[in-house]
C-alpha cells in the first residue's frame, strides 16, 4: 500500500520531469563532438588524401560544418544593430556570403589537421543557450582553448560563435564590419565581402 | 653613465624582441588557465552590456555577446603604416628565415627551444602571479620551473605539463590591469606588433625580470631574442596567413584579436 503510493509519486515526478526537460535538448557537447569526429574522420581518411580528391574532401567537410553552424545567427550577431536595418533580401545575401567566408575559413583550418587531440573539458547550459569548452592539444606542446557557443533552434543545438583563445569569431567580425560600415557603407561592406569570398 | 646607456639599450632591444614574438602571428598562443572563472566574469559583463543595448523590438532574453568593447585607436593612421611595414617584414624577412630554419632544424628541437625560453622567463610569471595575489599560481609556476629545470634538462623538456602542472602566464600588463589600469590606447609597433600603452609599459618592466636581458653585453640578449622569434615563427607559419585570409580588414582583425585575447587573459 505504502510502497505502491511511493512508486506512483516517483513515476508522476518522473513524468513531470520528462516534460520539464525537453527531450530534444540533447547534449550540446555531443553536437560539437559529433561534428568534430566526423571532420577528423574526413581529414584522416586516406582515400580522400590525394590532391585530386581535394574538392570532394572540402565539400564533405563543408557539409558537415553546415550541420553544426547557424550562419544566420552568426551574421545577425556580427552585423549587430545594422542587421535590423537590412531588408529580407539583403539579409539573405549577407548570410550567404558571410556563411561562405566562415565555411572557407573553417575548412582551411581543419584541412591542416595533423593528429591534434580534442578534449572536451566543460559544458554549461542555460535554457536555450549553451557553451562547450574544448582544448585542442597540438603535437607542438601547446593547448588551444576553444569555446563553442550554442543555442537551440528547431529543437536542435546550433553553434553561433567560436571563441578561440579568448577571441570570439563573431566579435572579431563585428569589429571589422562596424569599422567598414563607419568608414564606407553597407554596399561597400558587401562588395568587400564578395571580393573576399571569390579571392 | 655608460652603464645606464647600456641598460637602456638592453631594455629597448628586449622590448623590441619581446613584442616581436607577437608580430606576424594571428593570436598569441599561451596555455590557458581557469576558463571557468574567467567566464563567469564575462557572462556578468555580457548581461549588463546586453541590458544596456537591448533594443525594444527584441525582447528575447539571451546572453548576448560581450558588449562590442573595442580598444581606442587614436593613432590609427600611424598604426596602419606600421602594420603594413610588419606585414612586409614578415613576408620578406621573417617568414623566409623561419622557413629555412624549419627545413634544417627538426620540430622536436624547435619545441625544446621554445620550452627552454619559456622556462627561462619563469621570474616574469612568478613575480606577476605574486603581484596579483595569485599565490597558488606562483607556487605552481615554481614547481613547474624546478621540475623542468632539473628533470627537464634545464627546461628543454616540458615535464611540468606532462605531470599536469598548470601554466600561469601572468605578465606586468595584466598585473597593471588587475590594479585598475585600462589599456589606454592601441599601439601597433614596428617590429613588435600589437600592443597597448599599458602592455608596452608592462613589457618594458618584464624585461628586467627576464634572464635573457642579462645575457652578457651588446648583441647577446637581442640575438637570443631574435633567435627565439625565428624559432617561434617556425612553429607557427601559416597562422598569420590564415588570419589575413579570413579577414576583411586584417589590421582591424589583428587589433581586435589582440585586444580580446588580452581581455580574456586579464580575466583569468
Amino acid at each position: 500500500m505504502q510502497r505502491g503510493s511511493v512508486v506512483r509519486v516517483v513515476s508522476i515526478a518522473m513524468l513531470v520531469l520528462s516534460w520539464a526537460v525537453p527531450v530534444w535538448a540533447g547534449v550540446p557537447t555531443e553536437k560539437v563532438k559529433e561534428t568534430a569526429d566526423k571532420i577528423i574522420a574526413i581529414v584522416s581518411d586516406p582515400s580522400l588524401k590525394e590532391p585530386a580528391k581535394e574538392a570532394q574532401r572540402r565539400e564533405r567537410i563543408r557539409r558537415t560544418v553546415d550541420e553544426m553552424c547557424d550562419w544566420e545567427e552568426m551574421s545577425r550577431r556580427s552585423l549587430g544593430r545594422h542587421w535590423a536595418q537590412r531588408s529580407e533580401q539583403e539579409k539573405k545575401e549577407f548570410v550567404h556570403l558571410f556563411g561562405q567566408l566562415l565555411e572557407r575559413t573553417y575548412v582551411d583550418k581543419v584541412e591542416g589537421y595533423s593528429g591534434e587531440k580534442v578534449n572536451y573539458v566543460g559544458e554549461r547550459i542555460d535554457g536555450d543557450y549553451a557553451e562547450v569548452d574544448v582544448k585542442v592539444v597540438t603535437k607542438k606542446n601547446t593547448e588551444i582553448p576553444v569555446m563553442y557557443k550554442l543555442r537551440t533552434r528547431d529543437q536542435k543545438w546550433w553553434v553561433y560563435d567560436m571563441v578561440i583563445e579568448g577571441v570570439s569569431l563573431v566579435n572579431n567580425y563585428r569589429t571589422q564590419f562596424s569599422d567598414i560600415l563607419a568608414k564606407s557603407s553597407y554596399e561597400g561592406l558587401v562588395k568587400k565581402l564578395r571580393e573576399k569570398v571569390t579571392e | 653613465m655608460k652603464r645606464t646607456g647600456l641598460v637602456f639599450l638592453i631594455v629597448i632591444l628586449s622590448l623590441v624582441s619581446l613584442l616581436g614574438t607577437s608580430s606576424g602571428q594571428g593570436t598569441a598562443t599561451y596555455a590557458p588557465e581557469n576558463l571557468f572563472g574567467a567566464h563567469r566574469v564575462e557572462l556578468a559583463s555580457i548581461q549588463v552590456a546586453y541590458l544596456k543595448e537591448a533594443s525594444p523590438e527584441k525582447e528575447e532574453v539571451e546572453p548576448a555577446d560581450s558588449s562590442g568593447e573595442t580598444v581606442p585607436d587614436p593613432l590609427e593612421p600611424l598604426n596602419r603604416a606600421f602594420f603594413e611595414f610588419n606585414d612586409r617584414l614578415y613576408f620578406w624577412v621573417l617568414k623566409p628565415v623561419a622557413t629555412g630554419y624549419k627545413t634544417v632544424v627538426p620540430e622536436e628541437v624547435r619545441v625544446c627551444t621554445r620550452n627552454f625560453f619559456h622556462n627561462l622567463a619563469f621570474p616574469v610569471r612568478f613575480v606577476n602571479n605574486l603581484f596579483q595575489g595569485k599565490f597558488f599560481g606562483a607556487f605552481e609556476e615554481t614547481c613547474g620551473f624546478l621540475v623542468n629545470s632539473v628533470v627537464g634538462l634545464g627546461g628543454l623538456a616540458d615535464i611540468a605539463t606532462a605531470v599536469d602542472l598548470k601554466r600561469h602566464e601572468e605578465d606586468l600588463g595584466q598585473t597593471l590591469a588587475v590594479y585598475g589600469s585600462g589599456p589606454a590606447f592601441y599601439i601597433h609597433w614596428p617590429f613588435f606588433g600589437p600592443s597597448t600603452l599599458r602592455d608596452t609599459i608592462g613589457m618594458v618592466g618584464d624585461g628586467f625580470l627576464d634572464p635573457v636581458s642579462y645575457l652578457g653585453t651588446y648583441w647577446y640578449a637581442p640575438g637570443a631574442r631574435a633567435f627565439n622569434v625565428v624559432n617561434e615563427t617556425s612553429l607557427r607559419i601559416g597562422d598569420y596567413e590564415s588570419l589575413k585570409k579570413a579577414a576583411l580588414d586584417p589590421y582591424v582583425a589583428l587589433r581586435d584579436a589582440y585586444y580580446q585575447n588580452r581581455l580574456s587573459k586579464i580575466k583569468e
